[in-house]
């Protein structure tokens, strides 16, 4: 079904002929592009490209007046960026793109949606200073990863998730007003993201992001830090063929692998109360296994002797100050290395790292993971203290086993990273499980395998994942969170009339 | 006024309140009640004081929780034994609660520890103006706080709000927090102190802006001579200290912890050496000033144990309380201490060094005229520093006046307040409600 041409010519009206399309040709390409997630996407109806916040605001006045869904997006990178449903448009923002500012005196870069990290991060790392660049790589934009989505950075050791750097928002609500939050609503700029009493912040984001269900988000500062590392890198090849080169006495990698993750856990709080290194990760194997390898034959080549290698390893990256203090942090590293018992990689592993370390400045290669050609999915993606987050990681063994023996998922037991935040006051978690789409079956293990996973942390009552979910719809988990689901639903019916909390 | 022990008793005064059409408002810390938050003529008064337990300190996981009216006096010596400690303000009461000044958004003296504007509140447990309890964060769940088994740290959530956010420097309007947990971090094994004086406060807060994006200071606080001396001297000894004292001190403490702490001092020492050195200024370990460093580092990471809390030397106080960016700090600095040149400045360095709270005191004899001139006078000086960038993001006395000109933003407050407390019976009156 198309969009009724009347509606249509509003549209026009607001974009320009130029930026705005119902042409099948158009719309086929903007139609969900992650087939290992089995999710039937549709085709959206039309799909405008608004160049300003005021041409967000009618576009969203036009949808609510004619009852019109609409959907953001800028790369598409998870599956709610795409209509679901009929008499769905897309607003795309890759007109919207500008850097608008970086201001390095107050350590701030304020972004419109359209800008990737492949725009920004290279800008900020001149000067000196860095961002919370997700995993979703060069072409996610910074505004939506920062301000809508998720989520978690594999750097965040030593600064913290994404979203504490999240400054002034402005965005369009689902009625079409354009809403400021913190100092900017008080005409103060866009350095605090608190507002003056109750903040609105905390309708822009929680623990996820709401994707959009508040308002579209048009403007957003983001907080910058130092740069840690060399703040240029000399490069060689093209990717995945590629590596760097790390000139710096200042910038060291380490790997050790651990055979219980409670000890890894024990090496990261230890680390944390000393605050040595900038990057301290347990990282999943599987995908690290894809990325150390540029083929799927080399891959099946390599994966044995990899998962043997290091089934659980923690990465450190150290990068301070001076030679000095690189050595007082090497002493404490081994030590605390020796206290926990992990086990140093071989050089010929433990080179890769060093040769790949635009993947802890700027994570670009994740979607490898893609390669093998199966499905994949995170699960368990919360955040908690290290001492619980060990213990989740140990309570997988429970039921992963049904699943990995019987060849339902990609056998991989230990495919889990927790990653420390805050110098490891606290960490996130992310279970990542693969499986063979071309299986008939798949999509029922799949769903088997969520549910044992969840089955196995409501018996530990462990908190493994936030509770989401508006109104009725979120009611199976909310109620065990302190009823969530009925104060987001009220949250969201306040701020979108049109939306039924009961529904 | 009411007393409440419990939870439970906070909810049955909540709902006893809507019932009958009153008004409550919390009150978490002992006197003496400084920006009148908790003076409301149009409510009863909820005094939490009684909710005096600390609920857990865990040394591995460096958090410590507790009920709203746990006091600095009484929190500091437990963590202290744990060799925890905690994101303090600047020399605050021993009366104050600890709850109430991360849920006020105090100034913290470690912003390398600081990431955000409400760390280092974690979570909270609340009682909203309708009556319901609700926890935030990973506190949420699953399950009662009983069964559910991690420490309930993460702020976020749950879901795709920020509930902990509706309750900072709402001054009770949104719910009454009963219990809080707080980020604590590791107590040094060894420290060492600096002392660096300026004429001016502007290279000052260049170097702490310096120092803080590389992260090597714990404590950092800038003071002018009549904060410090107001703070430090003995008694009798103000004028003769603020008179030795350069204009403006830069203090800044280096720390290192369990492993190889002073080598960790020796390091991060070099850095603030360097970097004065870069600035033109010098760091200075014995003050050529009439006080004891010792002293000083002890009550930089304590609260005011002495008799006469150190803002009520002269009997009373009034102060006024900006954040700013650091691009207009000076300006805004600069209009302070011109138009007040006997006040007393605080400037804490926040959220890593990206922002500064200003603290600009009055300090007089008790008298209630005085009082009212000071209030002017702060009020007025108020309005000339909002167009030099100030944001008055803790918004007390008729300082929302200044503020709430949007009124779409304006509008969003209301829609929350009317969510989670439809009866207007928490501090009824304050701020835009
Ligand atoms: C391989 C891979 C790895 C990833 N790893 C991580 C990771 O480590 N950490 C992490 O946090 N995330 C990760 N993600 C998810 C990632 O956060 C999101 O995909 C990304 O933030 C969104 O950027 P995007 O440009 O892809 O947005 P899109 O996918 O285009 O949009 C994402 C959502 O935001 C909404 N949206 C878009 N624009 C706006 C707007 N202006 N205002 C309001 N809502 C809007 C969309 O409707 C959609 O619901 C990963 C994704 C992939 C594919």
């Amino acid at each position: 079904m198309s969009l009724p041409k009347a509606v249509y010519e509003e549209l026009e009206k607001v974009v320009g002929s130029r930026n705005i399309s119902d042409k099948e040709y158009v719309l086929a390409g903007n139609r969900a592009q992650t087939p290992e997630i089995p999710v039937r996407h549709r085709s959206a109806d039309a799909i405008v490209l608004p160049g300003s916040t005021e041409e967000v605001a009618e576009i969203v006045r036009i949808c609510r007046r004619h009852g019109v869904r609409y959907v953001g997006t800028v790369s598409g990178g998870i599956p709610t960026a795409y209509a679901t449903e009929e008499n769905t448009i897309l607003i795309h923002f890759k007109r919207m793109n500008r850097i608008l500012e970086i201001n390095e005196k107050d350590r701030y870069a304020v972004v419109e949606p359209g800008v990737r990290h492949v725009q920004l991060y290279p800008e900020v790392r001149k000067r000196g200073l860095s961002y919370t660049a997700a995993a979703v790589g060069p072409g996610g934009s910074v505004l939506v990863n920062i301000a809508c989505t998720g989520g978690d950075h594999h750097n965040q050791y030593g600064s913290s998730r994404p979203t504490r750097y999240l400054l002034g928002v402005e965005m369009v609500t689902p009625e079409g007003e354009i809403l400021r939050t913190g100092s900017l609503e008080a005409g103060a700029g866009w350095f605090c993201p608190e507002s003056a009493g109750p903040s609105l912040r905390g309708i822009v984001k929680g623990y996820s992001g709401n994707a959009g269900h508040i308002g579209i988000v048009t403007k957003c500062a983001i907080a910058l830090d130092r740069c840690k590392g060399p703040a240029a890198t000399r490069t060689e090849g093209v990717s995945p063929h590629s590596r760097i080169y790390m000139d710096d006495e200042c910038s060291r990698v380490y790997v050790f692998n651990y055979s219980s993750i409670q000890d890894v856990g024990r090496a990261m709080l230890a680390l944390g109360e000393s605050e040595v290194g900038a990057t301290v990760q347990k990282y999943f194997y599987l995908p690290l296994s894809l990325m150390m390898t540029s083929s799927a034959n080399e891959f099946w080549e390599k994966w044995d002797g990899f998962r043997k290698a290091f089934p659980m390893p923690l990465v450190v990256h150290l990068a301070p100050h001076s030679v000095r203090e690189r050595e007082y942090e090497e002493k404490i590293l081994f030590d605390v290395v020796r206290e926990t018992g992990g086990v140093r990689l071989p050089r010929e592993l433990e080179r890769w790292w060093e040769e790949h370390m635009d993947y802890f400045m700027i994570v670009s290669r994740l979607q490898s993971v893609l390669r093998l050609g199966g499905s994949w999915l995170p699960i368990k993606t919360g955040g908690e203290s290290v001492r619980h987050l060990c213990d989740i990681g140990d309570s997988i063994r429970e039921f992963i086993h049904d699943f990995t023996d019987t060849g339902k998922i990609f056998d991989a037991p230990q495919n889990y990273q927790i990653i420390p935040m805050e110098y490891g006051h606290f960490a996130s978690f992310e279970l990542l499980f693969m499986w063979d789409r071309t299986d008939p079956n798949s999509f029922r293990y799949m769903q088997e395998f969520c549910a044992a996973s969840r089955e196995t942390d409501l018996k530990h009552h462990a908190h493994s994942m936030t509770a989401g979910g508006y109104g009725r719809a979120g009611e199976a988990l909310g109620r065990l969170y302190c009823d969530c689901h009925l104060w987001a639903g009220r949250i969201r019916h306040s701020f979108d009339p049109d939306f039924d909390p009961d529904a | 006024m009411l007393y409440p022990k419990t939870t439970e008793e906070v909810r049955e005064m909540i709902l006893a309140a809507r019932h009958s059409g009153g008004g409550l408002v919390p009150v978490s810390s002992g006197p003496p009640h400084f920006h009148g938050a908790s003076v409301n003529p149009n409510a009863e008064t909820l005094d939490l004081s009684r909710m005096d337990r600390v609920m857990a300190i865990d040394r591995r996981s460096r958090y410590v929780r507790v009920e709203a009216g746990v006091t600095f006096g009484d929190l500091l010596p437990q963590l202290a034994a744990h060799g925890l400690r905690l994101n303090l303000p600047f020399l605050p009461r021993p009366s104050k609660s600890a709850v109430a000044s991360a849920l006020e958004r105090e100034a913290v003296l470690m912003p390398k520890y600081q990431y955000d504007y409400p760390d280092p509140l974690l979570t909270v447990e609340t009682v909203f103006g309708t009556g319901d309890v609700f926890r935030t964060g990973s506190a949420a769940g699953p399950g009662t706080m009983e069964e559910n088994t991690s420490d309930k740290v993460i702020p976020w959530g749950p879901g795709p709000f920020d509930y902990y956010r509706f309750l900072g420097a709402a001054q009770g309007t949104i719910g009454v927090v009963t219990w809080a947990t707080l980020k604590a971090e590791v107590a040094p094994s060894a420290s060492r102190l600096f002392f660096i004086g300026s004429a001016s406060p502007d290279p000052l807060l260049d170097l702490a802006g310096k120092l803080l994006l590389d992260r090597v200071p714990d404590e950092c606080v800038l003071l002018d001579r009549t904060a410090f001396s107001m703070a430090f001297a003995e008694p009798g000894q103000e004028d003769a200290l603020r008179a030795a004292l350069a204009p403006w001190t830069l203090l800044c403490r280096v720390c290192g912890y369990e492993r190889y702490p002073e080598e960790r001092v020796d390091i991060y020492g070099g850095y603030v050496a360097d970097a004065c050195a870069a600035f033109g200024l010098t760091a200075e370990t014995e003050p050529p000033f009439p006080v004891d460093p010792a002293q000083i580092e002890r009550m930089l990471t304590d609260c005011d144990r002495r008799d006469t809390y150190w803002k009520l030397r002269r009997g009373d106080e009034r102060e006024l309380l900006t954040l700013v960016p650091p691009s207009a700090a000076p300006a805004v600095l600069a209009e302070m201490s011109a138009s007040q040149p006997d006040a007393g400045f605080i400037v804490s360095p926040q959220v890593q060094g990206r922002a500064f709270r200003i603290e600009c005191g009055l300090y007089f004899e008790p008298d209630p005229r005085q009082a009212e001139k000071a209030e002017e006078t702060l009020f007025s000086l108020a309005g000339r520093l909002v167009p030099l960038g100030a944001y008055f993001d803790r918004p007390y006395g008729r300082l929302p006046e200044l503020l709430y000109s949007d009124p779409l933003a304006r509008g969003a407050m209301k829609r929350l307040k009317s969510i989670f407390d439809p009866d207007n019976v928490l501090n009824p009156g304050k701020l835009c409600f």
